[in-house]
């Protein structure tokens, strides 16, 4: 599905979209798995984009830092991600790039405040960070 | 011969009461559903998979595949997608996920078209029937399945004669708040009624208040829903037969045309046909508008009732205006099932406008659905903002909002799309059309409403957008068999029968000639117990 360095980058990007700060990051709390068991379920179909769109983020981190995705700090990361947002980009895209960074964040923040049957908020810990007691 | 007395097709609000009166006046009742018996499990609580955010699915069917619908953009639409306008089949329909708001219709809402006139291009109606006919079922309604809340503070209607059967429910903290923000502005404050035990009621306990109420399946079974209140009776009487997982694909005719029974699948895909001497329609009007188009006959070519077209059209669900508040102190107690408070000031006599609306505050909204549904659309969604956003705020931000009492258009339609077949081989329905443009106008008022609200109840900031041009349906649909005195604008008369047939009943939202500004529940279930007994009394 993924090859290690699209799954390294999806790491790191997951981690940028939900950085750790007291409270754990997005890939401990669970959204790589999330998105991992989504891709053979209801995102079967963006699976392939997925894998082009992560490749592309490394080839653009390699044009503006000279460095993969992966290695970059959370400041790089996340000016990387904010100017992707707003379509300044260096190199070519498969994609409109924008447009599915919007969905990527949608999905991470489905894995990390969805229950914790679909695979992510491991424990509810994100529903401890906001305040979300279930209680019967 | 007829195997049974009377078939009741579809298990929900309308269904179960129908059936339970008829099998309690010692008439032979099979009642027909669709869907399921789900079990608490069943439903589960899967926050992207339910009927109030369907994103990847549901929990309380239609399956996602085999039950196709289509829309005038061509699209085929599966059940949980936008546009197709879903109601929940199991057993116990809507009723087995729904948190229960139990509003009687006022009696302006049966009068829609003589105190507004009629709007150019709507097909906006009085009701053959007013407030105090459906008043002695609501009463029934109201103590006999269970109903919450103070009657005393109902001042927009006639003065009650008989108190709900249970107090309200416990008031979460920010009732309080959201009250104070009424009383600043003056406006009318009540407690939201609801079918849910707030004390132990018909040998099931009270509601525990748990953040799950709205799309779920409750944990203790203290909301009243067909499948435990009405169902049950039905079956205790001795005279019910249930069958679960059928669907019926057309009503069985005599060959003169006369209602005969109904043709059935069961879940094995084994045809069958069960005879009857009436049959009761309680499908939704989606589907009931279906069944009674796919069983057109050469005495009736365009459907049964249908002889004037007006099976299927006036579709309308309820616009939901409201809006979003930030407030500066913590709103969230986690106290379920949330909706507490409301306000009937604007269901009427508001200057240049055609009816109006109820506002409530939210039930307990879950994370995932207020990320999707009610995040400030300034704020960044990404990020350690965002997730520092999340972190300080979900607990602060509250909604209100509530239903618009529709103006229908006749173009707002069910029609059959021959070409399209759900998994049976029959064929699914297609939806056409919008909400008149006078439902849209009044959904923009609301919506300034609830601004107003949130702001004099100490809101630091409100967010959210008026409601565009759609077509409604949905959970609370209505309309598509509306009743009337005169055959050619109307589908059944002001008992709900099939003005064709001297044995074919309707009793689900089909037949409200409007839907109110209110949650429809109470409203179909008073008349679904009109209708049986009317049917008892007359055979």
């Amino acid at each position: 599905m993924l090859d290690e360095q699209q799954l390294n980058t999806l790491k790191a990007l997951v981690n940028a979209i939900i950085p750790a700060d007291d409270w754990p990051s997005g890939w401990q709390a669970g959204v790589g798995d999330y998105l991992l068991r989504q891709f053979k379920r209801d995102l079967a179909d963006a699976a392939a984009a997925y894998a082009q769109w992560l490749t592309a983020l490394n080839a653009e981190a390699q044009a503006s830092c000279q460095r993969p995705f992966a290695e970059l700090s959370l400041a790089e990361r996340t000016r990387l991600l904010e100017s992707i947002e707003q379509g300044q980009v260096k190199t070519a895209w498969p994609m409109d790039a924008a447009a599915f960074f919007q969905q990527i964040v949608e999905h991470c923040s489905e894995g990390f405040y969805s229950d914790p049957g679909n695979g992510g908020n491991k424990n509810g810990v994100a529903w401890d960070m906001i305040g979300f007691e279930v209680r019967g | 011969m007829s195997d049974y007395d009377a078939i009741v097709i579809g298990s929900g609000a309308g269904g179960g009461v129908a059936a339970a009166v008829l099998a309690e006046a010692g008439k032979s009742v099979l009642l027909l559903e669709r869907g399921a018996a789900l079990s608490f499990e069943d439903v589960g609580r899967d926050h992207l998979r339910n009927q109030r955010l369907s994103h990847y699915g549901h929990n309380a069917g239609p399956d996602i595949e085999g039950n196709p619908r289509s829309s005038d953009d061509g699209r085929v639409i599966r059940p949980h997608e936008r546009g197709y306008q879903n109601n929940a089949a199991c057993l116990g329909s809507g009723t087995r996920v729904y948190a229960g708001q139990a509003w009687r219709f006022m009696p302006q809402d049966f009068r829609m078209a003589s105190i507004y006139g009629i709007p150019a291009g709507s097909s906006l109606a009085d009701w053959p029937i007013g407030y105090e006919d459906v008043l002695p079922y609501y009463q029934k309604v109201e103590r006999e399945i269970g109903i919450c809340g103070d009657h005393s503070a109902m001042t927009h209607l006639p003065p009650y004669d008989q108190p709900y059967p249970m107090p309200a429910l416990k008031l979460p903290y920010k009732s309080s708040v959201h009250r104070q923000g009424l009383k600043t502005l003056g406006w009318q404050w009540l407690r939201t009624p609801r079918l849910i035990n707030s004390i132990p009621y018909n040998d099931r306990p009270a509601c525990i208040h748990c953040q799950h109420c709205v799309g779920f399946a409750c944990p203790v079974d203290a909301k009243n829903g067909s499948q435990n209140t009405a169902i049950p009776r039905a079956l205790r009487s001795g005279n019910c037969a249930l069958q679960t997982e059928v669907m019926v694909s057309k009503l069985a005719l005599s060959p003169k045309g006369r209602i005969a029974g109904v043709q059935l699948v069961d879940a094995a895909g084994q045809p069958a046909v069960k005879r009857a001497d009436v049959v009761v329609l309680s499908c939704g009007a989606v589907e009931t508008a279906r069944l009674l188009l796919n069983s057109a006959t050469p005495q009736e070519p365009k459907g049964i009732g249908n002889g004037n077209g007006q099976v299927g059209r006036h579709l309308q669900g309820h616009y939901y205006p409201g809006a979003v508040g930030l407030f500066p102190q913590v709103m969230y107690d986690g106290l379920g099932p949330g909706a507490s408070v409301a306000t009937c000031e604007f269901n009427h006599d508001n200057d240049g406008i055609i009816g109006g609306g109820m506002l409530t505050d939210e039930d307990i909204v879950l994370p995932m659905t207020f990320w999707k549904r009610d995040y400030p659309p300034d704020t960044p969604r990404w990020g350690l903002k965002a997730k520092q956003f999340m972190r300080e705020n979900f607990r602060r931000i509250n909604d209100v909002k509530g239903p618009v009492q529709e103006i229908p258009h006749p173009d707002a339609r069910v029609t059959i799309n021959p070409k399209l077949k759900d998994r049976y081989g029959i064929p699914g329905a297609h939806l056409s059309g919008k909400t008149h443009r006078e439902t849209v106008r009044t959904a923009a008022f609301m919506h300034h409403r609830a601004k107003e609200w949130l702001l004099a109840s100490g809101a630091a900031k409100v967010w959210g957008q008026p409601p565009p041009q759609y077509l409604s349906g949905g959970q609370h649909q209505a309309g598509t068999c509306r009743m009337g005195e005169d055959p050619a604008s109307s589908v059944v008369n002001p008992w709900c029968r099939v003005h064709s047939h001297d044995n074919l009943f309707i009793a689900d939202g089909s037949v409200h000639v409007t839907n109110g500004g209110f949650n429809p529940v109470e409203t179909i279930m008073a008349l679904a117990w009109r209708t049986a007994e009317h049917i008892v009394k007359t055979w």
